[in-house]
């Protein structure tokens, strides 16, 4: 037991997942429908690969397939998304085997790169062939390195409950910021609903994406290329995003309950149950997967999105995609790139995204990774169940990172600064100014010590 | 009543030299899993985080150098850790002074026997099976501004007038109403340690203080409590542990907000979430001193060695 190891088990007693595995590894990827040729399959069939990841495994008729095709068994546990964090930096520090394929969430590429816990994927999938599917696999490269391949297509995107809108005498829905804040009121004095926004205001990461979202449709971004905090002017986008944000709490359009909404999933639910009638910063996939879905919604038919109603004209859509990356202490590094290159297959994150029914799909599962399973869930979506169609539009035009340089290897911290001051000012702690220095002075002090 | 072990202890009989050793050797097996266990998934893992709380230890800022008491240093000048470390001592402070005066209450309310004793006594110990997390979201729920229970019993009574956002508005506030949280699992715990020492008390001695003319507060105070002192040491112990290791309940309910923060969800951030692992070695390694002199401190207070 080394030293690491020893304080990891003793101490914080986390349990590393630990999976069944087989011989011991090969050299090249095996075959997937998206690979030319299924000449690694031979030298990697018969191992068995561990998948530790944040969603229920694909349907066991998909995974035998994988295995058919390439002789690689398959073991998928279901992690949720913090403890699943907590054990990719646990076992990585110990230098300990946990999976052969994991999660790569997007705010964590800059940290993966650094540390150099994940293999970089570059010699396993053509990237540059993917580019022009794969609209985020740029969230994922850092110096050049894929550390990890989307595997969902998750953004940020505004949702109303049109049934609402409609009450309140709104029959256009609003295109611009100024237009989604007159909505608002809108829906207050009509009596519709006196608090009609979702934002959730706990101290957490929810609201920190929240904000780079309010502040993209402000027609900014937080940090510069180079990291530099960009939002201390009152007149810059970030400014007044949270500016807007802390108003909308203080101003009661945001119910009371929201400040220690820790997780969106809380909010969304509020959506589903009509409670609020907006969240300018939801979930792509969720009115498929959830406001839709009548055993978990009260508003069926009635919550749809829009394009970002931006300062100027339609605002950017954030990206916030989860990817699939193999861990440096991988047993069969080659059976997983293999398994990669088949989950995020065309053909495969259509099935998983319900292009071909629910038979093969994954519950809850966002949107594909990918342009043409999007297109083929568009397809699919003849009674615009799932708005794919603008959903296809909204990914190809108009989402983009949350960082233009990537996010920094100390994301956590600034997300850190972020939400705990955000928090505070709603709460009337400290003012919006006093949370924008104190933000960006963990910025500089990052900077400098980064 | 009070008296010395040896002076009502049964004279022993004298073993054959075989026996004997034969019967130390069992001891000793007897005692080993035990022995291995705290030795290698306690003793050794602190002393490991003690060495490595004197290096820099950062996957971000490679490589790992020995750097003396940085780590203490830093860990000292940071606001947010002792913001922490004062918030983890008001948990404290609020934790074990409500469950000890709660679990006693209860402990001697459910000393005798009566009618449904076994039920309530089932239902007593539900909230000490449920995990931590579990109790956040319940009590979440119970605490909602908007549509919380707290508020529509409150405000029913007419005891508010409208209502209020219990967490996050003010610092004592916030962990006055997790340590409530904490307070509800741990309850059951201290009551079933004290029930237990309270149960050992020999009828006699309540026979004897009934025959002198002593009324319930009195015997309760100068003879039950004094008699109950081991078990609770115990329970003031246990709960002195849970409320200086709270995270669940304080990420659940409050997240990351300084007004809740406790030193173990800071020393998570700091491990976990910024890679600094030698701080976090640090700060682990502070809180287990810190848990053992206060702890040490309490048993000197409270235990009393009592046989009947």
């Amino acid at each position: 037991m080394n030293r690491k190891a020893a304080f990891i088990a003793g101490l914080t007693m986390l349990g590393v997942v630990v999976s069944g595995c087989g011989t011991t590894g090969s050299s090249s990827p095996g075959s997937s429908s998206d690979s030319n040729s299924a000449s690694g399959a031979s030298s990697i069939s018969g191992q068995t690969i561990s998948v530790v990841f944040t969603s229920t495994p694909p349907p066991q008729k998909l995974l035998d397939e994988f295995t058919k095709q390439t002789g690689v068994k398959v073991k998928w546990t279901t992690v949720a998304w913090d403890d699943l964090q907590t054990k990719i930096t646990a076992a990585a520090t110990a230098n300990t085997y946990f999976a052969d394929v994991t999660d790569v969430d997007w705010s964590r590429v800059g940290q993966f790169y650094d540390t150099k816990w994940f293999l970089p994927l570059n010699q396993y999938l053509d990237v540059s062939a993917l580019q022009k599917d794969v609209p985020q696999l740029n969230e994922f490269t850092s110096h050049g390195e894929l550390i990890g391949m989307p595997v969902d297509a998750s953004f940020m995107v505004t949702t109303v409950n049109t049934a609402d809108f409609k009450k309140a005498g709104i029959t256009t829905m609003p295109t611009s910021f100024s237009e989604y804040n007159a909505d608002l009121q809108k829906l207050v004095s009509s009596g519709v609903n006196k608090s009609p926004l979702g934002i959730p205001f706990a101290a957490a990461e929810g609201l920190s994406t929240y904000w780079y979202e309010t502040t993209a449709a402000f027609g900014g971004s937080v940090l510069s290329p180079d990291d530099k905090p960009l939002f201390t002017d009152p007149n810059s986008a970030g400014y007044k995003a949270m500016e807007w944000m802390v108003n909308a709490y203080k101003s009661g359009l945001v119910p009371k309950g929201n400040i220690n909404m820790i997780d969106s999933d809380e909010m969304q639910n509020e959506m589903a149950n009509n409670r609020i009638a907006t969240i300018f910063s939801d979930y792509s996939g969720n009115v498929g997967t959830l406001y839709n879905v009548p055993s978990q919604s009260k508003v069926v038919g009635q919550v749809s999105y829009i394009p970002t109603p931006g300062v100027s004209g339609i605002g950017p859509n954030l990206g916030n995609p989860d990817g699939m990356g193999i861990p440096k202490t991988a047993k069969h590094p080659a059976a997983a790139a293999a398994f990669i290159k088949w989950f995020t297959s065309p053909e495969i994150q259509a099935d998983i995204a319900g292009a071909h029914g629910p038979s093969l799909s994954i519950v809850d599962w966002p949107l594909p990774c990918r342009l043409s399973a999007m297109q083929q869930l568009v397809a699919a979506d003849t009674n615009k169940t799932l708005e794919a169609s603008l959903m296809e539009q909204l990914f190809k035009d108009h989402t983009q990172p949350p960082f233009q340089g990537g996010a920094p290897a100390w994301y956590a911290q600034f997300s850190n600064a972020v939400y705990t001051n955000i928090h505070s000012a709603a709460l009337g702690q400290e003012t919006v100014e006093q949370a924008v220095q104190a933000i960006a002075s963990t910025v500089n002090s990052l900077n400098q010590n980064g | 009543m009070i008296q010395p072990n040896t002076a009502t202890a049964p004279p022993r009989k004298k073993l054959r030299v075989g026996q004997s050793a034969s019967n130390q050797l069992l001891g000793y097996a007897l005692v080993l899993p035990l022995v291995f266990f705290i030795g290698f998934l306690s003793i050794y893992p602190t002393v490991l985080t003690f060495i490595d709380s004197f290096f820099t230890d950062n996957p971000l800022d490679p490589p790992v150098r020995f750097t003396g008491l940085q780590n203490y240093f830093e860990m000292f000048k940071n606001p947010m850790i002792n913001h922490s470390w004062g918030n983890t001592a008001i948990y404290v402070v609020i934790g074990v002074l409500i469950t000890t005066v709660l679990s006693t209450g209860i402990a001697l309310a459910l000393r005798d026997n009566f009618k449904g004793r076994g039920i309530v006594l089932a239902i007593l110990i539900l909230p000490w099976a449920l995990p931590g997390v579990t109790e956040g979201i319940i009590w979440q729920w119970i605490y909602d501004p908007t549509f919380g229970v707290l508020n529509s019993v409150l405000h029913s009574a007419h005891i508010i007038h409208a209502y209020h956002v219990w967490l996050g508005s003010s610092r004592f506030g916030t962990i006055f109403f997790i340590a409530v949280v904490q307070i509800w699992q741990i309850t059951p715990l201290a009551t079933i340690l004290i029930l237990a020492s309270l149960q050992s008390i020999p009828q006699e001695l309540y026979d004897a203080s009934t025959v002198d003319g002593a009324g319930w507060w009195r015997t309760t105070f100068t003879m039950t409590i004094p008699l109950i002192r081991p078990g609770l040491a115990i329970a003031v112990i246990e709960a002195l542990i849970t409320f200086l290791n709270i995270f669940d309940q304080v990420y659940v309910l409050n997240g990351n907000a300084s007004t809740g923060n406790s030193i173990m969800l800071q020393t998570y951030n700091t491990t976990f979430q910024n890679l600094n692992f030698g701080e976090g070695y640090a700060l682990s390694f502070m809180t287990v001193i810190i848990t053992m002199l206060v702890s040490v401190g309490l048993l000197k207070l409270i235990y009393r060695r009592v046989d009947y």
